[in-house]
């Protein structure tokens, strides 16, 4: 790794490691390798937003070019948005892409990928089912996404009527990870479900 | 006796920090230029005052001390300076001019004021506020202080190198020219006709009797001696040294050697990682065309209006990377001019020819023969996919080989698959783009280009698409 890089990623590292966010348990950032061309984030879900309560691990990769090259960002937690994938967790944020700037840290990254977890932009969506969703059913995004964040990122909010379409499901063989996105994909809709899983 | 001290402490500084005047000092070949057209080779001891040099010069010049002054670098040197305090090098040009009849009156009232001190004492780094300038305390600061530039300089250094400010007329050239008042900032020199003065030159004289001639700054190399008056060097005015101690925003270390970035916020950098950033966006062809600056970049903060407008500073690269930038530069000029690149394997020469003109041919590189569209040898009709070119069977060869394989088993072509395979032309400009992951929403990836597509549709990027196969 070029010798810049590394020395920046180590600032950075250490600025998040001192920032007040980290002091609130907001946001964290810890080594994968020594060489420091891995690291791995989390963020806690924002309040008053479905994802609160729980916490969202990120693959982070530094390229050899950092910090003229943006890092490469994904969700490794399962995750409802319609700015992310809900298949790989790729992350669709203008700042990750075109709009990187040299001025921007690791610290500013994982702010930015709070405040979209605040407020989505539909208009530039990664995932398209998700996206739909949200703008034709809110209600039921909102349902969804927190049910996401209680099976997957550790969230408190239970969902007894979704955990017994899923148990429907699984009792007819089906993983429980391709059941709750099917019937997350039809708006829990178990015939619509059933049928997209058997086609 | 407190002034005694504190010029022996200016000169044990002088030789600490700038060793090379202490090579200076054994002695100095330098030409001096009259008015009337006389030049003279003299060597001088750069202890020597100005009043010593006068009465060396003026018998060669059949004129007697008090009638001549001396003008070097847009200022005319007092009797009481030392040589070596005006910043002279080997070779350089003093211009000695027989004083006017006009000028004598001035003559006695003037002292040595602040105005006659040679330009290097003088000027202050321009990147100073008024403010920072009463903090610098120290003679450490002091001589940091001091006006420094860096210049490209192309022959015979070729690097960039410490540059040396001069001024000369900017209607006759002539290097006996006076200025009014000191350039205060880089427009001032940069711009022409910012800054007025007297020429001394006979010719000026006569043309300007008002005596206010605008002045013209250039530079040259600190480095090598003088190569005579047309020995100049491009000077580098975003590379400062670091007066301030900012971290460069990339490595975060405070280096001694910086570039600044012309935007607002004057972002920046350590030389080494601006030559990295230079590299990167290089690499990825991230570089803008601009009509009048040319193939330069912006501040890597991202900054609007931010432009690097002097692209010498792209010399900062080595000179396999500074080859690199050129031609990359000059492929994207003949493009966006609606010209071809010639696609033989080590050829790429660029071809301006008409818009309807399909038949192409390399005139002054290859010489092949090739079709505007698909890029391949020339060919009648419709263009397809394959390779139209099968080489001519050879007919006494030892051992038969399958065209069709042959064909296959081609280096260039494995590339050329490879890169029909895992990419699609963006509907616009038909650059090859690889999709690594995401939606399907494409943007051109050449700055010059920058069009929405959409990868299965290969068109326009449309809300049709977003509603029926964002995701694939």
């Amino acid at each position: 790794m070029a010798n810049i890089a590394a020395q920046r990623i180590k600032r950075e590292f250490k600025e998040v490691i001192k920032s007040e966010e980290v002091a609130k348990c907001a946001i964290k950032v810890e080594l994968v390798s020594d060489s420091y061309t891995e690291l791995k984030g989390e963020i806690a879900g924002p309040p008053d937003t479905p994802y609160e309560g729980g916490n969202f691990v990120l693959e982070i990769k530094v390229p050899e070019t950092y910090p003229f090259n943006p890092p490469k960002v994904r969700f490794l937690t399962k995750i409802w948005h319609p700015n992310i994938s809900s298949v790989t967790g790729a992350i669709c944020l203008d700042i990750l892409k075109d709009q990187w700037a040299a001025a921007m840290t690791l610290r500013t990254v994982l702010l930015s990928l709070q405040a979209l977890l605040s407020a989505a932009e539909p208009d530039d969506p990664q995932d398209a089912v998700v996206a739909k969703q949200y703008k034709d059913a809110p209600d039921m995004f909102r349902l969804t996404a927190r049910y996401w964040t209680a099976a997957y990122a550790g969230g408190p909010y239970s969902n007894p009527d979704f955990d017994s379409k899923i148990r429907r499901l699984t009792d007819m063989g089906i993983e429980s990870h391709d059941a709750r996105v099917a019937l997350s994909s039809f708006n829990w809709d178990l015939e619509r479900a059933t049928e997209q899983l058997f086609s | 006796m407190l002034l005694d001290y504190s010029l022996c402490l200016i000169q044990v500084i002088f030789e600490v920090f700038l060793p090379s005047k202490i090579k200076m000092s054994t002695s100095l070949n330098v030409f001096i230029k009259s008015n009337t057209g006389n030049t003279l080779s003299i060597e001088l001891d750069p202890k020597w005052d100005v009043r010593r040099l006068k009465e060396n010069v003026a018998p060669k010049l059949g004129l007697s001390p008090v009638d001549v002054k001396i003008i070097f670098s847009g200022k005319e040197l007092m009797d009481s300076i030392v040589i070596e305090e005006c910043d002279l090098g080997q070779q350089s040009i003093l211009h000695a001019v027989k004083i006017r009849h006009v000028d004598k009156q001035h003559l006695r009232d003037r002292t040595d004021s602040e105005g006659s001190r040679p330009m290097n004492e003088t000027l202050v780094d321009w990147q100073l506020s008024a403010i920072d300038r009463k903090h610098l305390n120290t003679e450490e600061d002091r001589e940091r202080e001091k006006a420094q530039f860096f210049v490209y300089c192309s022959s015979p250094c070729k690097t960039m190198k410490p540059g040396k400010l001069r001024v000369r007329c900017a209607s006759c050239r002539s290097g006996a020219f006076t200025v009014k008042c000191d350039p205060e900032c880089w427009d001032d020199v940069l711009h022409m006709n910012k800054i007025r003065g007297t020429c001394e030159n006979a010719i000026c004289v006569e043309s300007h009797k008002d005596g206010s001639q605008f002045a013209e700054f250039f530079f040259k190399c600190a480095e090598h001696p003088s190569q005579g008056e047309n020995d100049q060097a491009v000077p580098l005015d975003l590379v400062k040294s670091n007066i301030k101690d900012v971290p460069c925003l990339a490595c975060t270390e405070v280096k001694n050697l910086v570039l600044v970035f012309p935007c607002k916020e004057g972002h920046v950098t350590c030389l080494e990682c601006f030559q990295i950033y230079c590299l990167t966006r290089l690499r990825d062809r991230q570089f803008s065309s601009h009509p009048e600056l040319g193939y330069t970049l912006p501040c890597p903060a991202g900054c609007a209006d931010s432009l690097i407008k002097e692209i010498h500073h792209f010399h900062l690269l080595t000179d396999e990377q500074y080859a690199m930038y050129q031609r990359f530069g000059t492929e994207e000029y003949v493009l966006q001019a609606g010209g071809v690149l010639c696609p033989q394997p080590g050829c790429g020469m660029g071809i301006l020819a008409p818009e309807d003109c399909r038949r192409i041919q390399c005139l002054s590189g290859c010489e092949f023969v090739f079709c505007r569209v698909c890029r391949q040898g020339y060919h009648l009709g419709e263009c397809s996919d394959q390779d139209m070119d099968t080489s001519e069977e050879p007919v006494n060869c030892q051992y038969k080989v399958d065209p069709v394989h042959a064909n296959q088993a081609r280096w260039d072509e494995a590339n050329k698959i490879t890169i029909r395979i895992t990419t699609k032309p963006c509907p616009k400009c038909r650059t090859p783009t690889e999709r690594s992951g995401g939606c399907m929403h494409m943007v051109c990836s050449r700055p010059q280009c920058g069009f929405h597509w959409c990868w299965i549709c290969q068109t326009e990027w449309t809300r049709d698409c977003m509603g029926n196969h964002w995701f694939g």
